[in-house]
């Protein structure tokens, strides 16, 4: 940790607490004696229950307890195994319990349950709110962030200097808590200067609001146009504070790669996916030398797959390339395991007929494991062949070679090959070659002529020249809708039979928006000017599009032979084919962008004459039916996005951290507004808590970290007793302190001013360790009652706020969900990284349409959801989940109809229902009786008395399972904390 | 802020005293929780947890019982509307002497004349604009409010403003507020309905009826005559006689539970939470269904106009609202125009604002005053109020290059009518060439605090705790308008 120690001693120097002889929370902690043997928690609370002559309630049973202890801390119901091994243990319940509770602390559900209460405090969420409201896609290392620091018991000192100042302590994505609210954009601010100074200290005062009370738990934003007018706080107060972060302004910035265990792992584990996906797609893949005609061969990939066969050496024998020498970037072999066993590193020998050699070509990168042309073996003449030699025999049952699996290049490609193994008797023998291969067409040369709105087309000039690179083209100013087009001519004189148009790669590169479409026209005119042109009859042309094998087809649809809404992300090589247009003399291209000045770019467009297959025999192209090619899109769909998680796992990033830049002057401003600045102030702490201030041009970096190790004293009297609070709101629903963000004096006053004290000084005793409490108090008496109500309590304190018994409460909306998804068997416990999304579309005039097709991805746990500020979840937004508009320190706990009706009646509560049916078929076999007790155990905990066994049997036997499985989800029982 | 402790609201639907009558014998219970002892529950609403939208009492005795807004999403111009300035018409085309050179999406061009013919109508011979001819035939029962101000230039923080008081995301809406107080007088529905533009949300979406920090049951339940409310019924693959089957299995348990267990009011209020679900499956489809409307009433509001989707798409939202008043409905708020899209779906006239006027003023002018006088013949307007507004207003000059008025958050008009608005009354006023409120200068807190006292609520006593702060419709704003009121 780089704390200056002169900025330490500084703060101690200075930490002279005013003490406020007015108000409780600014006096320091006290330290009251507790009688020996008692636990001081039932101490505390058993003298204020006999002040109002109460008593505590009786110890709740096993299952309660549990069931309680789990809900709380993990936010999932206990498993059947887990109540049957705490009720049947031997011990006492103090020795069963105290162990329940480590193995739950030590959980990583742990973690996920509270950062989420912290979550509620600072108002996080992965949009910035306002009318656009759209994605800060680099807010979640923040969130994951918080639930590493619950999970790994970061201590809550260092937890709060993080966040103020993670950038100078190794924790850059703690800082998205500066971040944390929402924001209008720079293309939401008006272009006036007013508008502008007034956003910015809007976006000043939710940093000031967010530290203040997610800290301090006072509110210091109050004083932003006016002196506050209960606590001893003022107008310069609030701009002094403003003053610490006057050099923070919103953004990205970048983090270190995070390097831990279970990143790797996830990464192993994905890229372990990825090989059993090939595999099972390559599957689909006609054999070599079947008698199916096999799809031609491609630069990008192209798979051989033959009955397994012992190899010692595998030979690949180029006979004709496209143009010039052969160049392939590398030669995988697979043995039936589905592991590639060509690789350099496992002692495999290579060797050509002869290597052209230069930086990016060398016989060694045949078999290094990287991709693309850099990395590629060039053959030194135009026809030649490659061998590898393994250490050993091997049986081998697949082969995948490419030019340039990067995609840029499809140049000096083998279409003429064939691919032979021997093995240790050195008898070579064919297990695939080209003659199988849909031969590639004959490419069509060409001129290009501009379209009447062009001046130029340079970019287009090499279309036909086979050498790829890439063409960019930018929309003219004015042209915002008007499509724009061009022809590409055909050589004078040709007489092309045009059946196949290649596009390699067409892409709107430019953020601002996709290409929107390209339409495609075939002509047979050979007049120049496109308006006076005509064309073939386009609209019955037969056209199909396709990509190479390998690829999944991209996210678009076909009308006719227009394709539109092009992918930017997406990269890949696309076919137009079509029954022959006899006498074409050119290709028209038509293209439409969203706005002025817009990109797209293609590599190369190829026209393509010759006779193809008849339309009906396109089929065998891939010679798939059409169940496996659903089943093989499905799992390149699959590859395809495992392939995207791990680019964004594995790449370097960024966090919505904020930017640390030269501090601006700050003023006190005239009953807050922005045009009226009066003096300028340093950054100071609170008057009313100690006078530490920094001179006015004090360095950025100091003053957060100055006033992040002023909070985070042990001296200061309000930081610890407020974390402490909120740790026992969070098990008991209320707080000491019932307003758990406000201890000024309109807050509530402690109910237990002694306990609060005592419970904060063994917080920082135990050096801030929020683990430590959690085992303080659930090893209390006052923790471990019985939440059943009695007469006398209620006519005192209906409410349970003195703790006569433990008050139960309904569960968030994030418990609900997570625990129908664990009894249903279907809960995703994948743990970080980008939030999956609950809604179809990021708003505009539709809002925010649910998804109602779920996959693994949206069954994961609730706090890793994209969290769109002001939307309500589907279904769960109405079991009072904030919406991250303003602090939420504590949740309400509204009933109403349109929760009940979200619970009843949702496809998603009563799909799970029916996967909780299944499973429970799957797990206890037909017998309705034995259903419907792991049914209860699973949701309650417990098995039914003989009056619901009745019931429910009668139930299940005339209406199913899934009918029970959809009432216990919507039972009391399953959504209380008991 | 009225106490030095406050926090008793926080546990608002936790409170034990308010038990119901139920058919579990729980039988009413008076309990008393430690806070309600010492006495500081005086103004606030005593919420029932198993019956939150019961009627309640307001302050003192209300003029109004429920409310209608119909909300112009993007900015209607109060030039093109009901603000006429003659002085505009003579300065068309010049510069607006010390007006600012720039103003929230660029440079300023000339001062440009209404786009709108204006001529009198009714007694008062109030001067509308031939946008809205049907609207203004009614001129004489309304008041109108020149003089509004808003807080921010931009849609999304202004609709915030408008619908909660402040601009920042995440404070309750007048609805959520509203129903908090008051309850609605028919439980079977829900107590506030936001009614959303058949061509689309509104720009601050969902703020315009979120609860903000109130609890989530005084949230606005959006539907149309397009969109039903997600999940009323249950899914289709389910019979009838299985949805009866679940519901009283769920009864059987719950009420098990509910007895080992006794006398827990959250419990109660979850199992009639459920009675009161299987009531508004029963109503609000039986409410939606427009096809007991007759003829005529389709003829007036438009609903019927085959050459205009949209606007009879909009007319059937006016017919939802006038039945939802009918039935009780506390606050119903309806929806003209969505979100931005340079103005073509909604009042946001930056570039070419006549041209998209012609299209949006027909579809709300007819079936907005079909609404209006469609309560009033039915007896209606007695006890509903009207308020017809917008986010902001626009500026007297056309941006410069264009044909369209930017932002004007300075001055801009509203309109009211129905239960305890003075008729026939135009208050307040812009400068001549309509650029600033100049006379009665009104932030749009008046208008809510108006809008709570003619429901007979104090805007300063009706107060929710949130952090630290009695929390207001009205912030530390707000004075009743007296000029409006009857």
């Amino acid at each position: 940790m780089k704390i200056s120690n002169i900025i330490l001693a500084f703060v101690f120097a200075s930490g002279v607490w005013a003490a406020d002889k007015k108000h409780w929370s600014f006096q320091p902690v006290k330290r009251v004696a507790v009688p020996a043997k008692s636990n001081p928690i039932d101490y505390f609370i058993g003298r204020k229950l006999r002040e109002n002559s109460l008593t505590s309630s009786p110890k709740a049973d096993r299952i309660t307890l549990l069931r309680r202890a789990t809900l709380d801390m993990t936010g999932l119901p206990p498993s059947p195994e887990s109540v049957k091994k705490f009720v049947e243990d031997p011990r006492t319940t103090e020795i069963a319990f105290a162990e329940a509770v480590e193995g739950l602390l030590a959980s990583p559900r742990y973690g996920e349950r509270w950062a989420q209460h912290w979550l509620d405090v600072v108002r996080y969420a992965d949009t910035h709110g306002f009318e656009v409201n759209t994605p800060r896609p680099n807010a979640w290392p923040y969130r994951d962030y918080v639930i590493e620091a619950f999970n790994k018991d970061i201590p809550f000192d260092q937890f709060i200097r993080e966040q103020i100042a993670g950038d100078q302590l190794g924790k850059d994505a703690a800082t998205g808590f500066l971040m944390t609210a929402a924001r209008l954009l720079p293309g939401q601010i008006g272009k006036d200067t007013e508008s502008m100074r007034l956003a910015r200290q809007d976006e000043l005062s939710e940093i000031v609001i967010n530290t203040s009370e997610a800290f301090l738990g006072l509110s210091v934003g109050c004083a932003r146009c006016h002196d506050h007018k209960f606590d001893e706080i003022s107008a310069k107060d609030y701009y002094s504070m403003q003053a610490f972060f006057a050099g923070v302004s919103y953004g990205e910035r970048p983090i270190q790669p995070d390097d831990s265990e279970a990143l790797h792992k996830q990464i192993e584990e994905l890229k372990s996916r990825v090989r059993e996906i090939d595999r099972a797609v390559a599957g689909f893949v006609p054999l070599a030398r079947s008698g199916v005609e096999r799809a031609s061969v491609n630069a990008l990939l192209n798979v051989e797959r033959f009955t397994p066969v012992k190899a010692r050496k595998v030979r690949f024998t180029i006979k004709k390339t496209n143009r010039l020498e052969p160049c392939i970037d590398e030669l995988e072999i697979f043995d039936t395991e589905g592991k590639n066993i060509a690789l350099a590193s496992l002692n495999v020998k290579r060797s050509a007929s002869g290597s052209k050699v230069s930086r990016h070509h060398q016989l060694e990168f045949i078999n290094d494991g990287k991709f693309g042309n850099a990395r590629s073996w060039m053959c030194g003449e135009t026809t030649g062949w490659v061998m590898l030699e393994f250490p050993a025999v091997h049986t081998i049952d697949r082969i995948v070679w490419s030019r340039d699996r990067d995609g840029k290049y499809n140049d000096r490609l083998a279409l003429e090959y064939v691919i032979e193994v021997a093995d240790d008797s050195g008898e070579w023998k064919v297990v695939a070659d080209s003659t199988d291969r849909r031969s590639l067409i004959k490419i069509v040369k060409g001129i290009v002529r501009p379209g009447p709105e062009r001046h130029g087309n340079a970019g287009f000039k090499n279309a036909y020249d086979g050498d790829v690179g890439t063409m960019t083209f930018t929309t003219n100013p004015g042209t915002t809708t008007a499509p724009q087009r061009s022809i590409l001519a055909f050589e004078k004189g040709a007489v092309h039979n045009l059946s196949h148009i290649r596009i390699n790669d067409i892409a709107g590169n430019d953020n601002n928006g996709p290409l929107q479409q390209i339409t495609v026209r075939v002509t047979t005119d050979i007049d120049a000017d496109l308006a006076a042109r005509s064309y073939s009859d386009v609209t019955n042309l037969s056209i199909e599009m396709f990509s190479g094998d390998a690829n999944p087809l991209p996210k678009f649809s076909i009308t006719g032979n227009t394709i539109e809404h092009l992918d930017t992300a997406h990269d890949g090589f696309y076919s137009i084919v079509f029954d022959p247009v006899p006498g074409a003399t050119g290709i028209e291209l038509e293209w439409k962008n969203e706005g002025n000045f817009k990109h797209w770019t293609i590599r190369e467009i190829e026209a393509c004459s010759g006779a193809l297959q008849k339309p009906k025999k396109r089929r065998s192209i891939t010679a798939l039916d059409p169940k496996q090619l659903a089943k093989s899109k499905a799992l390149m769909m699959e590859k395809k996005n495992i392939e995207s998680r791990l680019a964004e796992i594995s790449k370097s990033r960024t966090v919505f951290g904020g930017k640390f830049g030269e501090p601006e002057p700050v003023h006190l401003l005239k009953r807050g507004d922005a045009e009226q600045p009066e003096e300028e102030v340093a950054p100071t702490v609170l008057s009313a808590l100690g006078d530490l201030s920094l001179a006015k041009d004090a360095p950025e970096a100091d003053r957060r970290l100055t006033l992040a190790n002023w909070i985070a004293s042990a001296k200061n009297p309000l930081t610890a007793r407020v974390a402490v609070n909120r740790i026992w709101q969070f098990h008991f629903g209320a707080g000491l302190v019932l307003t758990s963000s406000d201890f000024g004096r309109n807050g509530a006053k402690p109910s237990h001013p002694e306990l609060l004290d005592w419970l904060t000084h063994e917080f920082i005793r135990s050096g801030w360790s929020v683990k430590y409490m959690h085992k303080l108090i659930m090893l209390s008496d006052t923790y471990q009652q019985s939440s059943r109500t009695n007469e006398a309590g209620r006519k005192v304190d209906a409410d349970s706020r003195l703790l006569w018994r433990f008050p139960s409460r309904r569960l968030e909306a994030e418990a609900i969900r997570d625990s129908i998804l664990f009894v249903s068997g279907n809960l995703n416990f994948e743990a970080g990284g980008p939030g999956f999304s609950f809604f179809k579309s990021r708003g505009g005039l539709t809002g925010f349409p649910p998804v109602t097709e779920f996959t693994q991805r949206e069954f994961r746990r609730m706090i890793y959801q994209h969290k769109i500020r002001m939307e309500p979840v589907p279904i769960f937004g109405a079991f009072d989940a904030p919406d991250a508009g303003q602090t939420m320190p504590r949740r309400k706990q509204s009933t109403t109809a349109i929760q009940a009706l979200n619970l009843f009646n949702s496809p998603f509560v009563n799909d799970q229902a029916t996967a909780f049916a299944n499973r429970i078929t799957k797990e206890t076999g037909d017998d309705t009786s034995q259903q419907i007790t792991r049914a209860f155990q699973l949701a309650f905990g417990r098995q039914p008395n003989p009056f619901e066994a009745k019931a429910a049997i009668a139930s299940a036997k005339a209406h199913g399972l899934a009918t029970l499985c959809r009432v216990l989800l919507n039972s009391n029982e399953f959504l209380f904390i008991p | 802020m009225k106490h030095d402790v406050s926090s008793h609201t926080l546990s608002l639907l936790n409170r034990r005293n308010f038990l119901g009558q139920s058919a579990t014998g729980l039988g009413a219970i008076a309990l008393t929780s430690l806070l309600s002892k010492q006495g500081l529950l005086a103004d606030q609403p005593a919420i029932n947890p198993g019956r939150p939208h019961a009627a309640r009492s307001p302050h003192y005795p209300a003029k109004a019982k429920n409310v209608l807004v119909i909300f112009c999403a993007g900015a209607c111009s109060q030039l093109e509307t009901w603000d006429y300035k003659p002085e505009l018409i003579k300065h068309d085309g010049k510069p607006l002497k010390n007006g600012p050179p720039v103003t929230f999406q660029g440079p300023s061009g000339n001062l440009a004349r209404p786009q709108y013919e204006f001529r009198p109508y009714g007694q008062t011979g109030k001067m509308c604009s031939d946008m809205v001819p049907h609207l203004a035939s009614m001129v004489d029962d309304y008041a109108f409010i020149h003089s509004l101000t808003s807080k921010s230039n931009t849609h999304g923080p202004a609709e915030n403003f408008i619908s909660t008081g402040f601009t920042l995301d995440g404070f309750p809406s007048m609805g959520a507020w509203i129903t908090y107080a008051l309850g609605s007088e028919n439980e079977n529905l829900p107590a506030f309905v936001a009614i959303p533009d058949p061509r689309g949300v509104p720009q601050a979406s969902v703020n315009n009826w979120g609860p903000g920090f109130l609890p989530a049951v005084f949230q606005g339940t959006p539907f149309n005559s397009k969109q039903p409310i997600q999940n009323l019924q249950p899914p289709k693959s389910i019979a009838k006689k299985t949805d009866v089957a679940a519901r009283d299995l769920l009864k059987l348990l719950n009420d098990q539970h509910l007895k080992r267990n006794p006398k827990d009011a959250n419990l109660f209020a979850r199992i009639a939470s459920y009675e009161l679900a299987a009531r508004m499956q029963l109503s609000v489809p039986e409410i939606s269904d427009l096809s007991s409307e007759p003829q005529h009433i389709l003829n007036m509001y438009g609903a019927d106009d085959s050459k205009n989707k949209v606007k009879a798409d909009y007319a059937k939202n006016c017919i939802l609202a006038r039945r939802l008043i009918e039935k009780g409905v506390r606050f119903v708020q309806l929806f003209n125009g969505a979100y931005a899209t340079a103005g073509q779906l909604n009042w946001d006239g930056h570039q070419k604002l006549r041209e998209q006027y012609d299209v949006h003023g027909p579809i709300m002018d007819q079936p907005s005053a079909a609404l209006i006088r469609d309560l009033k013949q039915r007896g209606l307007l007695k006890d509903t109020l009207i308020l017809w507004c917008t986010e902001f207003g626009r500026m007297p000059m056309f941006q410069k290059g264009a044909k369209g008025r930017d932002h004007n958050p300075g001055g801009f008009t509203a309109v009211l009518t129905g239960a305890g608005i003075k008729p026939g009354v135009s208050h307040g006023a812009t400068d001549e060439l309509g650029f600033k409120a100049a006379e009665n200068i009104h932030p749009f807190h008046d208008l809510h605090a108006t809008m709570l006292h003619l429901l007979g609520l104090d805007h300063e006593k009706l107060t929710f705790y949130h952090n630290g702060i009695q929390r207001r419709l009205t912030d530390v704003h707000g004075n009743v308008i007296k000029g409006l009121l009857a």
